[in-house]
């Protein structure tokens, strides 16, 4: 029989957590719009 | 295109107009008739004010931007100046 890989799931468990505090949620503070083409809209 | 550089300054370009929306401002550049929308007043304050200062850096200082933040403003401004909204100067 094949050696199988076993996965180790205590090892996820002491991975360090980040600090909530230092979690920013990526802002998306641009957004670009084309008006080309809209000429003949007004 | 080029590479934004914080460390470099900046200012907005002087065909671009700024109107003030009550979600931050419409940018609009009258060379390439591009349109962005800046959704925070904060990036429209620090935006009017890179002209005054020697480094974008020292803009981020100057607006009193929590830092944690800062890396979705630099991506904001890096698009700006893509756009040719912002020239380095």
């Amino acid at each position: 029989m094949e050696p199988t890989d076993v996965i180790d799931a205590t090892e996820s468990e002491s991975e360090p957590v980040a600090d909530a505090d230092d979690l920013v949620e990526e802002e998306l503070l641009v957004e670009e719009i084309s008006i080309d083409g809209m000429c003949g809209v007004y | 295109m080029l590479s934004f550089d914080a460390d470099q300054p900046y200012r907005l370009h002087d065909r671009v107009a700024l109107r003030p929306e009550p979600f931050g401002a419409l940018a609009y550049h009258y060379d390439n008739r591009r349109l962005n929308f800046l959704r925070a007043p904060e990036l429209v304050a620090l935006v009017e004010s890179l002209g005054s200062h020697d480094s974008v850096r020292h803009a981020y200082d100057a607006s009193g931007i929590d830092a944690r933040r800062w890396p979705s403003f630099e991506k904001a401004l890096a698009s700006l100046a893509a756009s040719d909204f912002l020239v380095a100067t």
